[in-house]
């Protein structure tokens, strides 16, 4: 039982937190570090629990009943299995990391408190879910993950930025998290469990079922992990604190939804072959986008987010080969490099006071520290042998290659021409950071932030060799990587680090010049591939017309229908006028004046007043009570016409009475 | 000669709707406040009147009325504050007056 | 404990309550309305001895009868700057009357479709011994519930009325 306190420790941080004063809780803003610290122990004790791994099946489960549904039973529950221990390892080692380095970094906040609990609170989201044995569980600390990352992407909310990115964050992956709810409805209807081990192993899918699931699932894992399309709140999102960033929406978060795809990766197996070469070619499209994007980028965590981006379309590139252990091995060795990145690229902001990596430069003899652990990240995600990013591309790499199809083949060369871009952008982050000329301001950071990614280093500089051994843990056997394909990752890389190097040290190429000559190019990449301006000209435009009409409809298209009308009707009376002359025409302004009466007394229904809503409330629950009365005596149609005629003339009588 | 519970509900409903009616019709968030002390009442008359003629032993609604009234004492607090807070800054209690949520 | 109640004090005590309510809604003046709200609680009380409900007719009486009434008079005289300010117009609207008159019937129909289930009454009128014995065993829980929300309805009350300086 005490895995449960994995994700508790965290969550009682932040129960403890949430109702302290704003001092207390910034003097409290150890105690998720202690939580984590705890939840890290754990999570070795839980590792030790599931060694020497190998076996699907769980080495710990407990489930609590809820309720019965339709018959079946509706059941909530954990379950440790290799899978989840090597997550809670990731989550927890990067999570203590970033806490400890969050306490330096956010010293001078004044609602750091805050920070922290909400920091706590994602924590034990992120480890809830995968603890979680089913669907139903992953899915609800999936949407709390949702909240706190909204609200650490506002946490400066007092700016407009944060502000806007968090809801167009919350809003974008709410596209995916509905799909998500309606693929979790079609496998409650078909399957009557959310147990992973019902559905996914005891379940005989058909092709039909098994696809919309899993095309449901897909939707949230595409919204969550930022996939192209839905993949335009994450570059935003860096509006939030660095460390959030870090954890968040670089090693975590945004990992779950690969993480959900490999858990459901049975059930795409059993739907239609499409599904899972859609998968693939998602993948394949995200990270080309966001590796292109990433090029063009100035702003340092923009680069690293367009990366996060790429590299997530890697890990779904390896779920549409159906490899579950490349996918959640570039997982676990993506967040250890990546959030050590951005932690780095913090410091250097904190530094330099910019983002802009134009404005920096020479930090790499002020900030030696920063600089070698900032440059064992970037070789990691360049994929240069020994780093870690080399075995878990190569791995990525190899399965398609092994698979032989020709859409495999296809997306290896994507894979390949984005490797080698991938490297070329870390170059050129990495030359205009830290080579050049020297920035006065910079200075080394303390050592309580040094520290943190100090580890994070060591782990990316290692983890590498632990490739057979991973697999070997989640039940697959593999040996050394193929020394060719190593051969052709390592190529793809040293050419992106070569053109960067000749470009960005040597000035081989004038980048401006080459923007000025590509006009429409640089249109298109500045501009993201257009895809928030089509979002911001068709959906968010369409809602806003829509809204417009409708206040216009509120405010003043009724009164312009009865001034119309009135206008019109004068217009041919002042016609008829020379016939009959007044009678029609008091006849006509009658009608004219009555209408735009009503109009009037029409807006005012919208008039603010409490008391009007209420007594349209009332109105709205007495339609309702007739409509329950009446259905059966009368059949629904006929209910529902005289609940209309009655809320109508309730209303009306509201209307005149207000 | 005597009366069961219908009569009761009768009454209990009665003095709901005259309470209904007053807190939809009057100006003042007192006598809002006044009318909705009213339809709590009533609630809690059938409360306690169903629970006197259907399960007499145990009591049940009278626990319930008991915690109802416990429930209307702080919300008439509450809305008494309010209505004060509401004064000192708007200098009026008319509700009509009262139109921040205009659309 | 009969399974009835004698109909004449019913009639007086419903007929004081009804009265009351109606003269509370038609009345101008904001201080009589107040006070024939009190009459309104003290006829539920005695409705309340009637049901055997002796404790509620008690806390009815301390709570609405004493507490409330005085609360709602101090409002009305902190909210009005003039004697004049008490009379106020009538307010009355048919669209209220029609809802208030629609949820009537609604629950009239209810009611007369009802019909009484046998109850077997127990010999003896459980009083005020058994239900303060419920209230602090099976039922100490909700009883410290409310304990808790009156206190924060106490604060935020103060916090609400409190002083301009904040």
């Amino acid at each position: 039982m005490w895995i449960v306190l994995i994700p508790l420790l965290p969550a009682l941080a932040f129960a403890v937190m949430v109702p302290m004063s704003r001092r207390a809780r910034t003097a409290a803003r150890w105690l998720p570090l202690a939580a984590m610290s705890g939840s890290l122990l754990l999570s070795f004790a839980a590792f030790a629990k599931t060694w020497p791994g190998g076996a699907q099946e769980p080495v710990w489960r407990a489930s609590t009943l809820l309720t019965t549904l339709g018959g079946a039973p509706l059941s909530v529950g954990m379950r440790l299995d290799p899978v989840t221990a090597v997550m809670l390892l990731v989550v927890t080692v990067v999570g203590v990391c970033v806490q400890v380095y969050s306490l330096g970094y956010m010293h001078r906040d004044a609602r750091q408190g805050w920070y922290f609990a909400v920091l706590a609170l994602f924590s034990a989201a992120m480890l809830l879910l995968v603890l979680a044995g089913d669907f139903l569980l992953l899915y609800m600390s999936w949407e709390v993950m949702g909240l706190c990352s909204y609200l650490l992407i506002g946490f400066w909310h007092e700016q407009d930025a944060p502000r806007r990115a968090s809801i167009k964050a919350f809003l974008t992956t709410r596209v995916g998290d509905v799909g998500f709810a309606i693929g979790l409805a079609a496998m409650w209807s078909y399957a009557h469990s959310f147990d992973f081990t019902v559905v996914l192993q005891n379940t005989a899918w058909t092709v039909g079922a098994a696809t919309l699931v899993s095309l449901g699932l897909l939707a949230g894992a595409m919204g969550k992990s930022a996939q192209v399309p839905l993949h335009v709140w994450l570059p935003d999102a860096m509006a939030g604190p660095t460390p959030a960033s870090a954890l968040i929406h670089a090693a975590t978060m945004v990992a779950a939804g690969v993480y959900l795809v490999a858990r459901a990766l049975p059930l795409f197996h059993a739907a239609a072959p499409w599904v899972l070469v859609f998968v693939m070619f998602v993948g394949a499209s995200t990270s080309a986008v966001g590796g292109i994007l990433a090029m063009v980028q100035y702003d340092i965590k923009k680069v690293l987010a367009y990366s996060t981006i790429s590299q997530l379309g890697y890990m779904f590139i390896a779920l549409g080969a159906g490899s579950e252990v490349a996918a959640l091995f570039h997982l676990t060795t993506h967040a250890f490099f990546k959030s050590l990145l951005f932690l780095g690229a913090g410091v250097i902001i904190h530094a330099t006071h910019t983002q802009d990596i134009r404005e920096m430069g020479g930090l790499g003899k002020t900030m030696p520290w920063t600089t070698g652990t900032f440059l064992f990240g970037a070789l990691a995600l360049s994929g240069v042998f020994p780093f870690s990013g080399f075995w878990s591309k190569d791995d990525i790499l190899m399965t398609l290659w092994t698979q032989g199809t020709w859409y495999s083949l296809a997306t290896l060369v994507v894979a390949l021409v984005v490797a080698a871009i991938t490297a070329f952008y870390m170059t050129r982050v990495a030359i205009r950071v830290f080579a050049g000329r020297a920035c006065s301001l910079a200075r080394e950071t303390h050592l309580d932030m040094i520290v943190p990614m100090a580890v994070l280093a060591g782990i990316t500089a290692v983890i590498g060799f632990a490739s057979p051994a991973f697999a070997g843990f989640l039940g697959e056997v593999k040996g050394w990587p193929d020394l060719g394909m190593a051969i052709v990752g390592s190529l793809a890389a040293t050419a992106g680090i070569g053109v960067g190097v000749w470009i960005y040290a040597f000035g081989g190429v004038d980048t401006q010049e080459l923007r000025r000559r590509f006009p429409r190019v640089t249109a298109v990449v500045d501009n993201g591939f257009y895809f928030d301006l089509t979002y911001n000209r068709g959906l968010v435009a369409a809602f806003g017309w829509l809204a417009g009409v409708l206040a216009r409809f509120d405010t003043s298209a009724i009164d312009g229908v009865v001034n119309g009308a009135a206008r019109a009707w004068s217009a041919s009376s002042r016609a008829m006028w020379e016939f009959d002359g007044s009678v029609v025409d008091g006849a006509v302004n009658g009608v004219g004046a009555l209408v735009k009466r009503a109009g009037d007394r029409m807006r005012t229904m919208q008039a603010g007043r409490v008391q009007g809503y209420q007594r349209l409330g009332y109105a709205g629950l007495l339609a309702m009570i007739t409509l329950a009365v009446l259905v059966p005596y009368i059949g629904v149609a006929a209910a529902s016409g005289l609940a209309l005629v009655a809320l109508i003339v309730v209303g009306a009588i509201v209307v005149r009475g207000a | 000669m005597t009366v069961g519970p219908t009569a009761f509900m009768a009454l209990a409903g009665v003095l709901f709707c005259i309470g209904l009616f007053g807190a939809l019709t009057k100006k003042s968030a007192v006598m809002v406040l006044m009318s909705l002390e009213l339809m709590t009442n009533a609630v809690n008359l059938n409360l306690v009147a169903i629970s006197r003629f259907m399960t007499p032993a145990s009591m049940a609604g009278q626990f319930a009325a008991a915690f109802n009234i416990v429930v209307a004492a702080a919300e008439i607090g509450l809305g008494l504050a309010l209505v004060l807070a509401l004064y000192r800054l708007r200098k009026t209690v008319e509700l009509d007056r009262i139109d921040r949520l205009k659309g | 404990m009969p399974d009835s109640v004698a109909v004449v004090p019913f009639v007086i005590l419903a007929a004081l309550a009804v009265g009351g309510g109606a003269m509370m809604v038609l009345t101008r003046n904001v201080v009589h309305a107040a006070f024939w709200l009190l009459e309104v609680m003290m006829a539920v009380a005695g409705l309340f001895m009637l049901l055997s409900a002796g404790f509620l007719a008690l806390i009815q009486m301390m709570v609405y009868a004493g507490a409330v009434s005085v609360l709602v008079l101090f409002t009305v005289m902190l909210t009005l700057r003039r004697r004049e300010d008490a009379e106020r117009s009538l307010d009355l609207s048919w669209s209220a009357g029609l809802i208030a008159l629609g949820v009537f019937v609604a629950v009239g129909a209810a009611i007369a479709s009802f019909v009484p289930p046998a109850v077997v009454a127990p010999a003896v009128t459980p009083g005020v011994a058994e239900f303060g014995r419920a209230l602090f065993t099976e039922r100490a829980l909700p009883f410290e519930i409310a304990s808790v929300v009156l206190l924060i309805a106490l604060v935020g009350a103060v916090w609400w009325a409190g002083g301009d300086d904040r």
